[in-house]
């Protein structure tokens, strides 16, 4: 490709930062209503034994098991690790960008 | 002798607007004008209470500074039309831009398959170095069509056989978009008309004075005049004094026969390239001469007909392929603003006839030219010849600058040697040798006024590759500088420029793969050796039988600590996998997005070649 082309095909010239913040929200929201979802959808299914994978998460998840008392911790637990999980990328992300940037 | 401090050459549209402009900010100056109208060829000639165009000019512009200068000069005197046009060939009637449905009944079942297997021939071998108008077509159309559709209509326009036109030229008529105007277009529309309507439905219909182009150009005249500048008619400028890299003076001469001398401190030409350089005295190097003499242009001549009858057709215009008649366009002028006719019941035709001077038409009598107009149009079935109540010819020069093999070499020699003089500017059509429209020459004139009052504009950039950004710019600049009130639907275009930009730029942002990549892989790694880290911890007679089912994946893994140092790497070269391709898919889909919408910008563009020659 010929510079001139390079040229006319640049949309953007920018390099997109990313709103750690607001990434951690969004990773909060997916990752606490998901864990919920999936234990209340477990629970509904095949009642209180049902999950034992999923009950295993109890391990990292002090409190958590596949009863619908554990799908409302779950869902705080879902949302932190999404937040933390979110914040880091945007953060990590940031940061590389910017000592390419340099 | 008069002393002015600026002296324009030629009352068309460049030349008026530079002298408009000038007055604007209070600096008067004289514009010289050979014939005993202004306009140029963007004039409207009276024939009996007839008003007609020298061809149709459609009123567009993507300068939202030009569509406001419009505005300031005609006010409300502006007429939105729509734009019907169809090409005659064979003896049937096709919509243009060409319809699939209407061309193939109007072609028949056999011809329309056999463009369509020429169409899939040209798909599949294609002509790799297109050099000519011929290749360049049929490339994209197949030869087929490009033999009904184009071939005999170029031919008629530029008196030159389609093989010998550089395929650039035909490049050039279609707009090479660059990815971000292309979603510009998508995202906000085309660029803003008049009334903040998008250029892409200006195609549809488009402004047009009530009573022909022409009366923006009185209009101009008369504003001009009131800011205490002065047109002089009838005075064609033939001399051009200079002396150590400045223009003195000009001289000409008078209908009456007498020579008149005007001097300056500045001075503006719109006059033909070729002839402005002939003008100058001394005359200047011989190779600067010769570029001259090599600059060629297309005449023009118009027969109208007066026809005794209220609807001939419902066009504005018709493009003429037929190779059995000579004439190449009707514009139907009823059509393009009822004002343009006296009596409702008639109707006038401008019959285009595109020549070379040399050809023997050219000399031909007024009787003689619409003899064959009559005859061409009955010949076509428009008309029977009694029914032709009147008519005239008028006859343009140097209507086209033609771009033939050599012009830019030429243009860039003349150039070069015009650049010498400290006080001379050349602008416009013929005085840039480019194919403008009003538009173009109007902002040239914008140029020269602005570099007059200390400005630096360069007026060759004006429609090239270079002008958006040029546009841009002047948006810009003007918006400050304007005397009058500026219209709120007029400066649509100039307000949202660049916050458009702005909002492309950052939602097209790229996401960097590596980053992404090294970001994820980092948050992964980490993920695995943490869960490995509190089964660890946490002991137990097996440790993480579950976790270790990672191991399917992950080579080597294990819930043990070398194992979790493992699943760091691991999965944090996973991780940076995953993430850089998430945003090299994300940034492609985006560009892919930006590519689709400009292969479609450009194939409608291509579907109005025909408006472009
Ligand atoms: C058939 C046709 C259709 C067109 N359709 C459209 C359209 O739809 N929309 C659109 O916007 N544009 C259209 N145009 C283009 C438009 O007409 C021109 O772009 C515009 O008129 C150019 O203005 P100008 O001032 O640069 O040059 P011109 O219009 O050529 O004006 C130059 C003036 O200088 C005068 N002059 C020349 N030499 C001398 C001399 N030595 N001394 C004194 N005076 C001199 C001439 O008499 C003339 O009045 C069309 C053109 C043609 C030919």
């Amino acid at each position: 490709m010929n510079s001139q082309s390079k040229q006319t095909d640049e949309i953007s010239r920018t390099l997109a930062r990313i709103k750690a913040d607001a990434l951690a929200v969004v990773c909060a929201v997916i990752g606490g209503v998901g864990l919920f979802a999936m234990t209340a959808w477990l629970v509904i299914k095949d009642g209180q034994q049902a999950g034992q994978h999923l009950q295993l998460l109890s391990n990292y998840f002090v409190g958590y098991s596949v009863t619908w008392p554990g799908a409302f911790v779950g869902l705080v637990y879902g949302a932190m690790t999404g937040g933390a999980v979110g914040w880091a990328i945007g953060r990590i992300y940031n940061r590389v960008v910017n000592v390419r940037q340099r | 002798m008069s002393r002015e401090s600026s002296v324009i050459i030629g009352a068309g549209p460049a030349g008026l607007t530079a002298a408009y402009e000038l007055g604007k900010r209070g600096v008067t100056s004289t514009v010289l004008e050979a014939s005993d109208q202004v306009g140029g060829i963007s004039k409207t000639v009276n024939y009996r209470g007839y008003r007609f165009d020298i061809g149709g000019h459609r009123f567009f512009s993507k300068v939202p500074l030009i569509n406001e200068l419009w505005h300031e000069i005609l006010g409300e005197e502006f007429l939105l039309r729509p734009r019907i046009s169809r090409i005659y060939y064979n003896q049937h009637f096709f919509d243009y831009p060409l319809k699939p449905l209407n061309a193939l009944a109007g072609l028949g079942p056999l011809e329309s398959f056999l463009i369509g297997l020429s169409y899939i021939k040209a798909k599949f071998f294609h002509i790799h170095d297109e050099k000519t108008f011929e290749q360049w077509v049929s490339n994209r159309f197949g030869y087929r069509l490009y033999n009904i559709f184009f071939k005999t209509y170029t031919e008629k326009v530029w008196g030159i056989p389609c093989h010998e036109i550089s395929a650039d030229w035909a490049a050039q008529r279609i707009k090479n978009l660059s990815l971000k105007q292309a979603v510009r277009n998508a995202l906000f529309g085309a660029k803003q008309g008049m009334d903040g309507s998008t250029l892409t439905s200006l195609i549809e219909q488009f402004h047009y004075p009530r009573f022909g182009p022409g009366l923006m150009w009185e209009r101009c005249r008369s504003l001009i005049e009131s800011q205490g500048s002065r047109t002089v008619q009838g005075v064609k400028v033939e001399r051009i004094r200079h002396r150590q890299g400045r223009v003195d003076c000009v001289s000409g001469w008078s209908a009456s026969g007498e020579q008149l001398e005007y001097d300056g401190r500045h001075f503006v030409s719109t006059m033909p390239l070729r002839e402005l350089v002939h003008a100058l005295d001394p005359l200047p190097p011989e190779e600067v001469f010769k570029a001259a003499q090599a600059l060629r242009y297309r005449d023009y001549l118009t027969v109208v007909l007066v026809i005794d009858r209220e609807s001939v057709f419902p066009d504005n215009w018709l493009y003429v392929h037929s190779p059995e008649v000579k004439l190449g366009r009707i514009q139907n002028y009823k059509n393009w603003s009822p004002y343009m006719v006296p009596d409702p019941s008639r109707t006038s035709l401008g019959l285009e006839y595109f020549l070379w001077d040399k050809d023997e038409e050219w000399t031909w009598s007024q009787e003689r030219l619409i003899e064959l107009g009559i005859r061409e149009c009955a010949q076509i079935g428009l008309i029977e010849p009694r029914e032709v109540k009147d008519g005239t010819v008028v006859r343009m020069e140097k209507a086209y600058p033609v771009y033939d093999q050599t012009y830019q070499e030429s243009v860039a020699t003349i150039r070069r040697y015009l650049e010498t003089f400290s006080n001379l500017q050349t602008i416009g059509r013929n005085g840039l040798h480019r194919y403008n429209n009003q538009d173009h020459s109007m902002l040239t004139g914008v140029y020269a006024a602005g570099n007059i009052l200390g400005e630096r504009h360069d007026v060759w950039s004006v429609n090239t590759e270079k002008e958006y950004h040029e546009e841009e710019r002047v948006a810009k600049s003007s918006a400050g500088d304007r005397l009058v009130p500026t219209r709120v639907s007029v400066s649509v275009g100039e307000a949202i420029e660049e916050p458009e930009d702005k909002v492309i730029e950052i939602a097209f942002a790229k996401i960097d793969p590596l980053a992404l990549g090294v970001a994820v892989g980092v948050v992964s790694g980490l993920g695995i050796f943490m869960a490995s880290a509190i089964l660890l911890l946490r002991g137990g007679t097996v440790v993480g039988p579950t976790l270790s089912l990672l191991a399917n994946y992950l080579f080597g893994f294990e819930v043990t600590w070398t194992g979790a140092v493992m699943g760091l790497f691991e999965g944090g070269m996973l991780g940076f996998a995953v993430g850089a391709l998430a945003a090299g898919l994300r940034n492609w889909a985006l560009k892919a997005y930006a590519k689709i919408v400009r292969w479609r910008g450009e194939r409608e563009d291509r579907r109005h070649l025909l408006d472009k020659m």
